[in-house]
């Protein structure tokens, strides 16, 4: 039970360090990739994990490893976007409900994350596709539509705790008005829970992009992403399961960095116990 | 915490007990598997149902099945003859001949009349006579019901002669009636029967339908009173399993006996397994790039001769078909009749010619690799759909070693007929059949009414030859007339003919007389099966 | 508290009634003719000319009631809809509601089962981790979750398939949906879902461990299995959110599962009635699954209620949290 209470740094400096491997080894893919992602070289597909080709090669003889780095700055970048969108709307959202809880514009609001949350999301994404095209920036409108409802609904309850506290009646009570409230004293409380929730979020996001892959959305051949790496990767998953290694160990390598961050951040800032979701 | 963990352990032992439940069901079929993987002698199909009887009942998967029972709803007829439940009047072959099925025989009168004979010992499920009556009515009733009907039934015209004989008009001259009777939309059917549910739906083939989840599975049972050869097997089960990988390995397990759209990516998992015998028939259609010629670079013969010469063949049919077919250059040499034209055109990869070709054209290359005309770049939007998203992304490659830049854009069907209807694409791809009529192929494809003349072509040779073709009275003319549009498109290149699209079925080797067949989606279940027991 | 409810539900309709006429608007804006689409994708033989063809799609397109304007044609579904029918599917002429019925309960027999490995799974290691929070079985079953929640759907289902099915032989292949498949898309499904549910309850009982009540529990010697279960008990609470969410995904079909095990759920057929345009059938699977989830939501309002006697009306705002 001593542990419960100890500190652990070691988490966020594990998380961190990932990160940064993960960061150079994306960032740097021009110089550290030892063949071009693009070239397809059908004399050497579908081989095995080798010295010439770490990874081993994909069904087009392309080398997967070079994919996999260059493939990182799409992936991450498309989902941090979409995570940055997300979180930008449902802080907004939230903090309007919570702070005008009660009214009809809290209530509809809420119904409209009810309904959200209803959709099955790959029905939602289909129907957006099917109306506005299906490139890597419509894949992101889809994922963002989606996701921003949890980062409300954490925004909202962090609100509704905050609403109850001395500092928020004290505020009132010198005529502060609700935008300056919700600046100075909701925003800054309701920043980290958010962000930790964010960096939970982003493994998830990163494989719902790749589940929106399956159906045509997302980046166009031939630019690699991880995401399209996965799907593309089934046909010959029985035959040659090495292809999805390359994308499936740095999603798992992105995911439990983030996961680090996030406890150690959650840990240091000592947030809201119960809100989660 | 111990409480906790004893709490967890409460918990967890309905779902334990419901998996040993699970598991020991099963564990008849794991000591049948076991052997099977021990390469012991077949076993019988595995009793899954619950007679508990060890009944001979033989197993097909399929990617997928009836949504119903009717005839005239899409594609239902193909599925209730693949399993042997419906007939039509005639039947293709495994050589690509036609022969009578339910009529008897059939005459060319003249050259708009044909005499179709009738069996007289045919019959329904229900004992109704296959008489010219009910024939009349079935075809009727699929013309007016079932729009896939239309191709074959549209230019025919059907009169009674007599209890067992047809007479049938045509409204263009020598076509070839048995071969229109013979598709499977042209099933027979008791018109008067209401085909909505197993119990009241009637027609004649070797296997009656008992059971139907649409689809999802069917399980039928013999006619005994069927008017020729009868299978051994009593009991046929139908089963649609969507996931490609899961149906073969619903194969390889050994549960399932004929497993039919096996994909060429799993070929490779067949190599340890001696169970199973892969049946390669090649099917007769051509996977195709369609074009449209009124995109104003595509518009030009030049680029589009470009583009098929720039296509290695060879190394698509490695890349999209796992080298499970052959490269074809011209659209109507998939059909083994026409094979001598397989090379004819673009008798090889030319990349040189290519951008010769381009360079005549004007489109000149830029220091980015990618051609340029006015300031414009040589841009090319590919459209794929279902399991085509390899081939494009190999045609892609291929395109951008001569400095195309094309696009694939992979999605649904439906997108892709949005796009052909609105008219903003540049090319797509998509696999018609070759084999039939040669009229009603070609006019199909390259007539400037044909539905799948997507991109506009009207050359007036081809029409010419066409309509000469229409009008054509011998094989050995029409052999020749269709020879030669077949060069003169592939000339032109409205299309860029690619490879035929492989056709996999596994059968386990326990099923003896199962024949192969280019037409495998309606041809599974014979009158020679049989099923070895142990 | 009554009342509360009853506002609730009249929420719930107005939603359902507005959501519907959104997607109903939506899907008839889209591009796609349902009606060309039964013709399928290329075939046996392209028609020479598509007189006759386009005639019968007009009359079809008559018969459906498509070519009336969107307006007139969401009162004709409302009108049949309140003598509960939703109508006949474009595609293949059968009842909407019995086509669901076929398969709802399908999906839910599977979702319930998952989701009670995902709750017996997340108590377990999310108990165990937090206990042993910072040491090996802590960083094992942390590594544990994000592999597995990292690990596209499809390759852990194909495994444990071609597994079961190939190499043990314990599993049956076929299109059934019978208690004896159950286990192994069960199993996979459960397993998937299982890390939030793990780091939910692991999170959670660690603060609740770090309260105040607690430690002064403790001080004062009071068995510590029985402190540790109280705080559990109150860790749980939030917990009955992610319930909810999880079940409500599950039952809106694991499309990737059903599909790999061949389980005739519900997932599968929502997507091909999209691809297909029929819309009668979205306009049905829509209108249930969303009155599902909002039935759901409506549940954890009451179980709320119940569970937590500390909410008064002072803490209505607690309600409201997960509401």
């Amino acid at each position: 039970m001593s542990t419960l209470n100890a500190k652990r740094p070691v988490g966020l400096a594990v998380g961190v360090v990932i990160l940064g491997f993960l960061a150079i080894a994306i960032l740097g893919a021009s110089w550290l990739s030892p063949y071009d992602p693009l070239k397809q070289q059908v004399s050497e597909r579908l081989q095995k994990p080798s010295v010439e080709h770490p990874l081993g090669t994909d069904r087009f003889g392309r080398d997967v490893l070079s994919r996999t780095l260059h493939g990182g700055k799409n992936t991450l970048l498309a989902s941090i976007s979409a995570l940055g969108a997300a979180l930008a709307i449902g802080l907004v959202i939230g903090l309007v409900a919570g702070m005008y809880h009660g009214s009809i514009l809290d209530t509809l609001l809420m119904r409209l994350i009810d309904v959200l949350l209803a959709f099955p999301f790959m029905v939602l994404a289909m129907i957006l596709a099917a109306l506005f095209g299906t490139s890597l920036l419509h894949l992101l409108i889809a994922v963002v539509s989606v996701w921003w409802v949890s980062f409300a609904r954490l925004t909202r309850s962090v609100v509704l705790h905050a609403k109850s506290e001395v500092s928020f009646a004290a505020a009132r009570v010198l005529g502060a008005s609700n935008g300056t409230i919700i600046c100075r004293e909701l925003l800054p409380k309701a920043i980290s829970p958010v962000l930790i929730m964010a960096t939970f979020e982003l493994g998830s996001l990163i494989l719902s992009i790749a589940a929106l892959s399956f159906l045509g959305l997302g980046a166009q051949p031939p630019s690699p992403e991880w995401g399209s790496m996965l799907s593309d990767g089934r046909d010959h998953f029985m035959q040659a399961p090495h292809i999805l290694l390359g994308p499936a160990l740095f999603i798992v390598l992105t995911v439990l960095a983030f996961n680090l961050i996030g406890e150690g951040l959650r840990d240091k800032l000592d947030p809201y116990e119960k809100s989660e979701l | 915490m111990g409480n906790v963990m004893k709490k967890s352990m409460i918990a967890l032992l309905p779902i334990v007990i419901i998996t040993m439940t699970g598991c020991a069901t099963n564990s008849n079929k794991a000591s049948d598997a076991t052997k099977q993987a021990n390469g012991e002698a077949a076993v019988t199909a595995a009793p899954s149902n619950s007679t508990g009887e060890n009944k001979q009942e033989l197993v097909v998967v399929s990617q997928e099945i009836a949504a119903s029972l009717d005839p005239v709803k899409p594609i239902t007829s193909s599925y209730l003859r693949l399993i042997g439940a419906g007939e039509a009047l005639f039947k293709v072959n495994a050589e690509g001949k036609v022969e009578p099925e339910l009529a008897e025989s059939a005459t060319e009168v003249d050259a708009t009349t044909w005499e179709i004979v009738l069996r007289p010992e045919v019959r329904f499920w229900s004992g109704k006579q296959i008489d010219a009556d009910a024939v009349i009515a079935s075809l009727e009733r699929s013309r007016s019901l079932d729009l896939q009907a239309l191709p074959f039934l549209k230019e025919l015209t059907f009169s009674k002669v007599d209890d067992h004989r047809i007479q049938v008009r045509t409204s263009r001259e020598h076509l070839p009636v048995p071969l229109n009777l013979s598709y499977y939309q042209t099933l027979i059917h008791n018109a008067e029967a209401a085909h909505d549910a197993e119990a009241t739906m009637d027609l004649s083939g070797m296997y009656k339908v008992v059971e139907f989840a649409p689809k999802q599975k069917m399980v039928l049972e013999l006619n005994d009173n069927y008017w020729r050869e009868k299978p051994s097997i009593r009991r046929v089960v139908f089963e649609e399993i969507t996931d490609e990988q899961t149906r073969v390995l619903s194969g390889l397990g050994g549960r399932s006996h004929v497993v039919l759209n096996v994909p060429v990516t799993s070929l490779a998992q067949f190599n340890s397994n001696s169970e199973l015998a892969l049946e390669a028939a090649p099917a007769a259609n051509t996977q195709t790039v369609y074009l449209n010629l009124k995109q104003e670079q595509l518009a030009d013969i030049k680029v589009r001769q470009a583009l098929s010469w720039a296509v290695n063949r060879e190394e698509l049919v490695v890349l999209a078909a796992e080298g499970q077919s052959f490269p074809v250059a011209t659209w109507l040499s998939s059909n083994p009749a026409y094979a001598q034209a397989r090379t004819a055109v673009y008798d090889k990869f030319d990349p040189d010619k290519a951008a010769e070709l381009l360079d005549e054209a004007g489109w000149s290359l830029g220091p980015d690799g990618i051609r340029y005309k006015d300031g414009n770049a040589l841009t090319l939007r590919l459209m794929t759909w279902g399991g085509d998203k390899a081939l494009g992304e190999a045609l892609q490659n291929q395109w951008s070693l001569i400095g195309v830049k094309a696009e694939v854009r992979h999605g649904d069907y439906s997108l892709i007929e949005t796009a052909r209807q609105s008219g903003d694409w540049d090319a797509s791809i998509e696999a018609w059949s070759t084999f039939g009529d040669e009229y009603a192929l070609l006019a199909g494809q390259y007539a400037p009414s044909g539905s799948a003349n997507y991109g506009g072509f009207d050359d007036a040779q081809t029409n010419e030859m066409l309509s000469k073709l229409e009008k054509a009275s011998d094989d050995a003319t029409r052999s020749e007339i269709s020879y030669r549009i077949n060069e003169r498109v592939a000339q032109q290149a409205p299309v860029i003919s690619l490879f035929p699209r492989p056709q996999i079925t596994a059968v386990n080797k326990s099923l003896k007389g199962f024949e192969a067949h280019f037409r495998q989606f309606e041809n599974v279940v014979n009158g020679h099966l049989a099923l070895d027991s142990e | 508290m009554y009342k509360n409810l009853m506002r609730k539900m009249l929420w719930a309709c107005l939603t359902l009634f507005c959501a519907t006429l959104i997607l109903f608007v939506l899907i008839r804006l889209a591009p796609g003719d349902p009606i060309r689409l039964l013709l399928g994708p290329p075939a046996d033989v392209a028609m020479i000319d598509t007189e006759a063809y386009d005639r019968k799609v007009n009359e079809l397109r008559a018969h459906h009631g498509l070519d009336q304007p969107i307006v007139v044609q969401y009162v004709s579904w409302m009108k049949r809809l309140l003598q509960f029918e939703l109508g006949a599917s474009i595609h293949t002429g059968r009842d909407v509601g019995a086509e669901m019925m076929d398969r709802l309960p399908v999906t839910m027999l599977l979702s319930i089962a998952a989701l009670a490995l995902q709750i017996v799974l997340g108590l377990f290691f999310g108990t165990v981790s937090a206990l042993r929070a910072g040491k090996v079985q802590d960083q094992a079953i942390r590594l544990a979750c994000v592999t597995i929640a990292s690990t596209p759907s499809f390759a852990l289902g194909l495994v444990l398939l071609s597994f079961f099915a190939v190499t043990l032989g314990a599993y049956e292949i076929s299109s059934d949906a019978g208690i004896t498949r159950l286990w192994l898309p069960a199993a996979t499904l459960g397993l998937m879902g299982a890390p939030p549910f793990i780091r939910i309850i692991r999170a959670n009982l660690l603060s609740e461990l770090g309260r105040t009540y607690v430690l002064s529990a403790l001080s004062r010697g009071l068995d510590r299995k029985r402190v540790v279960r109280h705080a559990l008990r109150n860790a749980l609470l939030p917990l009955i959110t992610l319930v909810a969410l999880s079940l409500t995904m599950l039952v809106s079909g694991a499309v990737v599962i059903e599909s790999i095990f061949s389980w005739p759920g519900i997932g599968k057929y929502a997507l091909d009635s999209i691809l297909l345009k029929d819309y009668p059938v979205i306009q049905g699977y829509a209108l249930v699954m969303i009155s599902v989830a909002i039935l759901i939501h409506l549940l954890v309002d009451v179980v709320y209620a119940i569970m937590d006697p500390r909410i008064g009306r002072n803490r209505e705002a607690d309600l409201h949290e997960y509401a």
